[in-house]
């Protein structure tokens, strides 16, 4: 009967899996999901979880303590690589924010009722995301403790401004806004629930810093009008954000006259792999959370087919980019441009490129296959090829360009140090570290909007349960 | 409160028809100016010919991608525009027809037509493996047979479901419109190249495609409101759309103007910063003689004013302010086509009588087409399972 329902009121293909499973009030939502911070009862796969990634994240201390110690030299970059790992970490690192964005935003534009159970822990993984590749550029200026003073433009009596044509310092106000709107509207669809963790809470720490937080929330009227208008003016806000990053990302190389960088493609394959690399790596957190915690009945299938489809769109327009970009550099007739590719494909870094097209243009094409969307064990091994795969796409981007250029008496190879991949692995860390964390004190799915969505999928049939 | 509306009949309004002749009136007129000019002046016909023929050929394409969207994501938007889509989308073997006349003028439109040419040219030479007269004719009769094939099964499913046809239809949509998007992104984008890209064969840029994909979105989109502003006038479409549908394509029309606004700025940031030899000179055109003033016109009409107007969430769903953005819109499209193809051939800023005799001659005839595939069946797919669920009035959303 409650699937009956949900399909008169929803256009799905009536094969569809509902957004929401059968029988769930709005008790039994609120329950599932304070209950996974409401209790002293921490799983062990939280325990081993949260302790890799803590793990991890002294290695990341051990890195820049060294590098700290004794300068940019313990990196890999040289002449004539001299962007390593910083960038291609950077790129790789903004990208998988962009998926908590486009399901914030963009998808609530869209009013898809799919976003709703995971926009929450896509939002918090976007905000990590950013922290973790801010370490990049800020340890890359050497001295992290002057970076303000060199990046910022204050105005000051020496006259002295950052070179505002440089892409880097648009970086600069591309990803600063980016991190502010992101935390400004994870936290402000935070504080319903806020609330009620603070009403469900038993311990008196608890209640207070919940209560805190939730800033006098008491649900009136007033208050859910505002909140209303204040998302929907946070999600106005954010949508650009989605676009304006990675083209002002793909800037850094575009702008630039460098064969292999300079391709007017760059901004919306940009765009395309940033929103591919964050769905897959939402995949990768949330497939394994989903079945520890209980939650199938709330990231359904249908979730995870949406999610898949995704990223077989976005995986397209991916391999589209480095198909045109192919297929240009014969077409352009420049010797240069001709020359970066056929040393992609068949010079030393000859690996990097084929895995990198079998990770992100073969092995998603099995999304084809509804059987395969909706597998968690298959999905989650795609989702990791695709998270690799985006990786090593920076990693041809950066370093095919740029160690055969013009003259080869200067040609050299590069590879990343033990304290490049120190630091890369230890941000992975400090991203588990603060995730698990996350899942531990806040709750991971919106409480409010999974009522909401009870209400709107079986009107009046949760009232009785309510209490 | 929702069932009236699904059991009243469908007939296409009888305005259609005679928009119909009036169009065809209009496009014969087109044309016989058209034909004039080519006695004229040959070279001048075929590059206004190419202008009109990108132009029209846009809107069917653009309609046929919007209808493979609309299939895979579903929506109260899509339902309601599904026949004018396809009806666009049906007008695509007549657009392969009128591309015929262009073979028969190549060397006045692409420099790689003429041997002569090639021939003292080392980056022409390299080129002439891709583009040379048979290839190129070949990869566009490809292209019409893949668009017009999609066209065709869409539409044939569409009047199965409207016959209460076999059940699983919807699916069948799909599973056509999902790799059928893949195919369209690559023709269009290997089009691009071909039809404008290659009007200046030493210049390249790899987003073209996307700026032709933008382009057609964007065509389409203004084209549908339009349409939509003349069949609200009667029955029964005025009592279907309502402002949540116009809504919907207000965002839409309002998502491509900042998409194609996005992609040509991207296009110039990049290739102005580097300032090469190899691109600089295709901008260094189009921003002196007299051009630069119609680049200024499509940074404030094709993107500014309505861009600035479609923010309004009352002019979205009012049909009787939008539909003079998406006319505006519509005559800045076939002034951007005009911006990308016509400087090759005039140095200073030119539009001829030639020009918007082509325009209006391809066009009219397109139109009356357009007309005749709209009027054959419902205005509305009578049987699609999510109809009632796209015309019931919840109120706001």
């Amino acid at each position: 009967m409650a699937s009956e329902l949900t399909r008169q009121a929803v256009p799905t293909a009536p094969d569809e899996v509902p957004v929401l499973a059968p029988g769930q009030t709005f008790k039994s939502v609120t329950d599932t999901i304070s209950g996974i911070v409401l209790t002293l009862k921490t799983p062990l796969f939280w325990f081993a979880n949260f302790g890799i990634g803590f793990l991890l994240l002294q290695l990341f201390l051990l890195g820049v303590t060294m590098l700290l110690f004794k300068g940019t030299g313990v990196w890999g970059i040289n002449q004539p690589v001299g962007w390593g790992f910083a960038i291609i970490n950077f790129v790789w690192w903004i990208g998988i924010g962009h998926a908590g964005t486009l399901i914030s935003a963009i998808l609530f534009l869209f009013r898809q009722q799919w976003r709703m159970s995971i926009n929450r822990a896509a939002e918090a993984m976007t905000l990590f995301a950013v922290i973790c590749a801010l370490q990049f550029p800020l340890f890359h200026t050497g001295r992290p403790w002057l970076a303000a003073y060199w990046l910022l433009p204050y105005p000051n009596t020496m006259g002295m401004w950052p070179q505002f044509r440089s892409p880097l310092i648009w970086d600069v106000f591309a990803v600063s806004t980016y991190g502010t709107i992101s935390a400004v509207f994870w936290f402000t669809g935070l504080i319903p629930d806020l609330a009620t963790m603070r009403d469900k809470a038993q311990g008196r720490l608890a209640k207070t810093i919940y209560g805190v937080l939730a800033m006098g929330w008491r649900g009136s009227a007033a208050h859910w009008r505002r909140y209303e208008t204040a998302y929907m003016l946070l999600a106005g806000l954010s949508t650009p954000l989605v676009l304006s990053v990675h083209t002002v990302v793909s800037f850094d190389f575009a702008v630039s006259l460098i064969p292999g960088w300079h391709a007017t493609l760059f901004p919306p394959y940009f765009v395309a792999g940033a929103i591919y690399s964050g769905f897959a790596m939402v995949l990768t957190l949330l497939i394994p959370i989903r079945a520890v915690y209980n939650l199938k009945g709330l990231i359904t299938e249908r979730h995870l087919d949406a999610m898949a489809k995704v990223m077989l769109a976005t995986g397209w327009i991916v391999f589209y980019g480095y198909m045109m970009e192919a297929f240009v550099a014969w077409y352009s007739a420049s010797y240069y441009e001709g020359f970066v590719i056929w040393n992609r494909m068949t010079g030393p870094y000859w690996w990097a490129l084929w895995a990198l097209v079998f990770c992100n243009g073969v092995m998603p094409q099995t999304l084809w296959f509804k059987k395969v969307r909706t597998s968690p064990v298959p999905l989650f091994i795609v989702s990791i090829i695709v998270n690799v795969g985006m990786w090593l796409e920076r990693y041809v981007i950066v370093v095919t360009s740029l160690h055969r250029d013009y003259l080869p008496s200067s040609w050299g190879m590069y590879a990343g140090t033990v304290w490049d991949w120190a630091i890369y692995l230890g941000t992975i860390g400090l991203f588990l570290t603060l995730f698990y964390l996350f899942l531990r004190v806040l709750p991971m799915i919106s409480i409010f909007e999974m009522r909401e969505l009870v209400h709107k999928k079986s009107p009046g049939k949760h009232v009785e349960m309510m209490e | 409160m929702t069932e009236p509306t699904v059991a009243r009949g469908f007939e296409v309004p009888a305005s259609v028809d005679r928009i119909r002749r009036q169009a065809a009136m209009v496009g014969v007129i087109g044309l016989v100016a058209l034909i004039g000019g080519a006695f004229v002046n040959r070279p001048q016909f075929f590059q206004s010919y190419l202008v009109a023929f990108i132009f029209w050929s846009g809107v069917s394409l653009g309609c046929l991608a919007l209808l493979m969207v609309h299939h895979l994501s579903g929506g109260a938007w899509g339902l309601v525009i599904r026949r004018i889509l396809e009806a666009a989308a049906k007008t695509l073997p007549l657009v392969a027809l009128l591309f015929v006349p262009l073979i028969f003028g190549l060397e006045h439109v692409y420099e790689w037509a003429q041997p002569e040419l090639v021939a003292k040219d080392p980056i022409l030479l390299h080129k002439a493996p891709f583009l040379n007269t048979p290839f190129w004719v070949a990869r566009t009769l490809i292209y019409f047979l893949l668009w017009s094939g999609m066209a065709f099964l869409l539409t044939k499913w569409s009047s199965q479901q409207d016959q209460g046809g076999a059940a699983g239809l919807d699916r069948r949509f799909a599973r056509l419109s999902g790799p059928g998007l893949v195919i369209y992104g690559l023709t269009v984008s290997l089009a691009a190249i071909d039809w404008m890209m290659s009007v200046d064969p030493h210049w390249f840029s790899t987003i073209y495609g996307f700026v032709m994909v933008g382009g057609q979105g964007l065509s389409a989109l203004a084209f549908i409101i339009i349409v939509l502003f003349t069949l609200t006038k009667s029955e029964p479409m005025s009592s279907v759309v309502q402002s949540k549908h116009l809504h919907d394509l207000g965002k839409l029309l309002f998502a491509f103007v900042m998409l194609y606004a996005y992609f040509t700025f991207s296009q110039f940031l990049i290739i102005w910063s580097a300032n090469l030899p190899e691109e600089i000179p295709w901008y260094i055109r189009r921003l002196s003689n007299g051009w630069q003033f119609v680049m200024f016109a499509l940074v404030l009409l094709h993107f500014a004013l309505p861009f600035a107007m479609l923010l309004s969430a009352d002019i979205k769903q009012n049909l009787r302010l939008l539909m003079p953005i998406a006319l505006l819109l519509f005559v800045m499209r076939t002034v951007d086509v005009m911006f990308q193809v016509s400087p090759q051939f005039h140095e200073g800023i030119y539009i001829g009588w030639i020009d918007v005799a082509a325009l209006v001659g391809v066009g009219g005839v397109w139109v009356a087409a357009f007309c005749h595939y709209l009027r054959g069946r419902p205005i509305l797919p009578v049987n699609d399972p999510y109809l009632k669920e796209a015309l019931a009035n919840h109120g706001s959303h």
